[in-house]
């Protein structure tokens, strides 16, 4: 779906766990997620650190959506830690 | 460490006064057996009723959904008793002798969760892609009590097969087995000066561990709370390993393929001849990215330190463990050791499709047990042990794969063990 969209111009972020697979299938712009039963959540945290957790990956990917990349680009270090 | 195993032949099972093993013919007291398994509290608090029936092999008989399948065993001699740390204490398996009773197993079937277990026919063409249906099946039909979680359910299930294993196990205790086998792998110094000149290979055996009904348990450890670690090959024979998978039946490894593991098995005959299987490498198939480049790091880092030359891996379930099995493959390869792996694959009902959801160019010797997509149509059959209200919500089926005659339509993915990834099946390109 990623690589349809974006031959149809619109660029895309892909927000997933498993990146490897991301970029095995060739997205251009990957956004680490939580975990498999739960990409944009953590069910584990306190309702308000996840909504803060949420907020962020979300930022993050907007932020990726914007940004100028050349090849595939996995952006680390971002809302992805556990 | 050194293993026997007796294998006593079981040609049939019948319902009977008195439990029994003799002259190849398992007989059960069901009520005994049930009350037995019925002692465990948990079961007790989540198994509304249950009853056994009998399928064999030619029977016009489908058995669903199953869940687990399960060898009863008995430990006669040596250290430890069966499933340690689940329903023996904790102590290593692996040594001394066990009685197997061969060509039977004790299914677990009933409506369980609903949506991931299996179909095992007794004849016709779904008979061909399962190895269960050549066995004397003992099955154990549950029905849940009120009001209970699914995950309490499935763990009550698991431990009445077990229970219910254990206990016509111990029947075998006393019978001359007709067959017995010796297994025994070496110490890492004296395997290499017992053969000095074959190479040293390891089986990476690949536990499901998702979590959410998606779990395999080591010594009672859920093995998605352990680091990568070894495991002699005659402990994983002798019961160290157990299923608590509710995944698609086709490839999930039943307690019954843990203890009959054919990578094993193999690995044993060639063992002294053509290679040193030095041991298993169990590692887990978690649901976080750090999970799954941890254990891979640990599955490579012990494969260098074994200074091993080759390796066998074996995948379990599908999707994202491809990329576990893809992780593993690669950095084992960039340590210099040789790889081979086995797995399935999805590649659609056409088979045009990727295969697998993750690939690498040093991944280059695959062995596959089969497409999970493939379709086929299974005949009705005149006894339906368990219940066919799940036929179209397991994975493979669809919403009209029960037909009105009766039959089904639906993807090999519903049959147990039929694109099995330790190998222990019947599909053959030949």
């Amino acid at each position: 779906m990623v690589k349809e969209i974006e031959r149809a111009g619109i660029p895309v972020v892909h927000m997933c766990t498993v990146t490897p697979i991301s970029v095995t299938v060739g997205a251009n712009r990957i956004i680490p997620t939580i975990a498999i039963p739960h990409p944009l959540g953590n069910p584990s945290l306190p309702p308000d650190e996840e909504y803060a957790l949420r907020k962020r990956l979300v930022t993050d990917a907007l932020h990726a959506l914007a940004s100028h990349v050349e090849d595939q680009t996995v952006f680390e270090g971002t809302g992805s830690s556990v | 460490m050194k293993l026997q195993l007796g294998f006593i032949e079981i040609r049939d099972i019948r319902f009977s006064e008195e439990t029994k093993v003799e002259g190849g013919v398992l007989s059960v007291n069901a009520d005994e057996v049930l009350a037995h398994v019925f002692q465990d509290e948990e079961v007790k608090a989540c198994i509304k009723k249950a009853h056994f029936d009998i399928a064999r092999p030619g029977e016009s008989v489908r058995i669903t959904p199953v869940k687990d399948v399960i060898e009863p065993r008995v430990k006669v001699e040596g250290p430890g008793g069966q499933f340690p740390g689940v329903i023996a204490k904790v102590d290593t398996v692996g040594s001394g002798r066990t009685h197997v009773l061969r060509g039977m197993a004790v299914v677990t079937a009933g409506p369980i969760v609903g949506f991931q277990e299996g179909i095992i026919d007794m004849s016709g063409p779904g008979a061909e892609y399962t190895g269960f249906s050549k066995l004397v099946n003992l099955v154990l039909v549950c029905e849940p009590a009120d009001d209970i979680q699914p995950h309490e359910y499935e763990r009550a299930v698991r431990v009445a097969g077990l229970r219910a294993a254990v206990y016509i196990g111990e029947f075998a205790r006393d019978i001359q087995p007709d067959e017995v086998k010796e297994f025994e792998t070496f110490g890492i110094k004296e395997g290499m000066e017992k053969f000095p000149a074959l190479p040293r290979v390891a089986y990476v055996h690949m536990l499901q561990s998702q979590g959410l009904l998606h779990d395999t348990y080591v010594y009672g450890v859920d093995a998605k709370r352990s680091l990568t670690t070894i495991l002699l090959p005659t402990e994983t024979m002798d019961g160290a390993i157990i299923s608590g998978n509710c995944v698609s039946a086709c490839d999930k490894n039943t307690t019954y393929h843990h203890q009959n593991n054919p990578v094993v098995a193999d690995l044993f005959e060639e063992h002294g001849k053509t290679l040193n299987y030095v041991c298993n490498i169990i590692t887990n198939e978690n649901v976080y990215l750090a999970d799954k480049m941890r254990s891979s790091d640990w599955t490579a880092k012990l494969c260098r330190l074994l200074d091993l030359d080759g390796v066998i891996v074996s995948q379990e379930g599908f999707g994202n463990p491809d990329t576990d099995l893809i992780m593993n493959t690669r950095k084992i390869e960039q340590q210099g050791i040789k790889t081979a792996i086995i797995t399935d694959e999805y590649a659609g009902q056409d088979g045009k499709s990727q295969s697998l959801a993750d690939a690498d160019p040093l991944a280059d010797a695959v062995v596959t047990g089969g497409n999970a997509n493939q379709v086929i149509v299974l005949p009705k059959m005149d006894k339906v042990i368990g219940t066919l209200d799940y036929v179209d919500k397991i994975a493979g089926g669809h919403a009209g794969s029960l037909r009105d005659d009766g039959s089904i339509e639906a993807e090999i993915q519903v049959i147990t063990g039929a694109t099995n990834e330790m190998g222990f099946g019947y599909l053959s390109a030949r």
